[in-house]
């Protein structure tokens, strides 16, 4: 059993899912699902179709060097089977893939840094240029015909007390 | 997105009769009409045997054009379903010629081949292959 990446979007191919394409130059095409196959048919270049893996890769959005990547390389020799092997790689993989989540976390808020300082100085330049559009809430008051006037509707008691056998 | 996307996006079915193959080995022929799909009612799919007419032959080769001939389909652009649950597919149709043992006429094969073979006991071809996908 093996898990593949799917060519189009990256992400793991478990057994049992997807179509293997076999081109007659004998290049080996796996999808994970039909988006990803028909995106293939229509020639798009995944390093341009925004929702893949190698598009943000290319654009920065993702990490792309790591040392815990290293540890996902392809292997062609089978290993012999052993049980501590067995249980030692299961640890393993548990832990390097905690490691490698905290250090996407990281590299996500290294590139989201600046924007909540950015946002607040780009809307303080709005307000200043259109504080003129907005009214004072003084005026409001005084102006009856700018707010919607205040509707009292009654809630009648004898309803409430039929409800109250149902709810049992 | 395009018209034409909308077209190349066909259903690949079975192979059946007037369907024309290609033939990818070194036996002379070069497509193949298949006549009859031996076992199945639809038609044959990847690693089937079928029953063909030789419609475009080498000048000088094993067979020559308008022969009836045994074949075994190599390629086929109709997904087959493997063991594991996935599924796989090829660019075109292809066929190797075979005689009635189901040994290959010619010598050589070109192109990927799948390993359904094997179960279908069509070792030969596999040996003959120069990619097995």
């Amino acid at each position: 059993m093996r898990l593949e990446k799917c060519w189009f979007c990256s992400s793991t191919v478990y057994p049992g899912h997807g179509i293997q394409f076999v081109r007659n130059d004998a290049k080996v095409f796996r999808f994970c699902r039909s988006k990803c196959h028909k995106n293939f048919k229509m020639k798009r270049n995944p390093r341009k179709v925004k929702w893949t893996k190698a598009y943000r890769r290319l654009h920065g959005k993702d990490m792309t060097q790591d040392s815990t990547f290293e540890f996902e390389r392809k292997r062609n020799r089978p290993e012999r089977y052993d049980r501590n092997l067995a249980e030692n790689t299961l640890k393993a993989i548990k832990k390097i893939d905690k490691i490698r989540v905290a250090r996407e976390e990281r590299h996500h808020k290294l590139r989201m840094k600046g924007k909540k300082s950015k946002e607040q100085r780009e809307a303080a330049v709005e307000l200043e240029q259109g504080i003129h559009m907005v009214k004072a809430p003084g005026v409001l008051a005084q102006d009856q015909s700018l707010t919607l006037p205040k509707i009292k509707v009654k809630v009648s008691q004898a309803q409430t007390d039929k409800n109250q056998p149902m709810e049992e | 997105m395009t018209c034409s996307n909308f077209l190349s996006q066909q259903q690949r079915t079975f192979i059946q009769m007037r369907t024309v193959l290609k033939v990818v080995d070194n036996s002379g022929a070069k497509k193949v009409m298949c006549i009859q799909a031996l076992k199945g009612k639809k038609g044959a799919r990847l690693g089937d045997t079928i029953v063909a007419s030789v419609k475009e032959a080498m000048p000088n080769g094993k067979v020559k054009k308008g022969k009836v001939v045994y074949g075994v389909v190599v390629r086929a652009a109709m997904q087959r379903g493997r063991c594991d649950g996935s599924e796989v597919k090829f660019d075109d149709n292809a066929v190797v010629l075979v005689d009635k043992q189901g040994q290959p006429i010619g010598t050589r094969v070109f192109g990927p081949v799948p390993h359904e073979l094997r179960k279908k006991k069509h070792v030969k071809i596999l040996t003959l292959a120069e990619h097995i996908a």
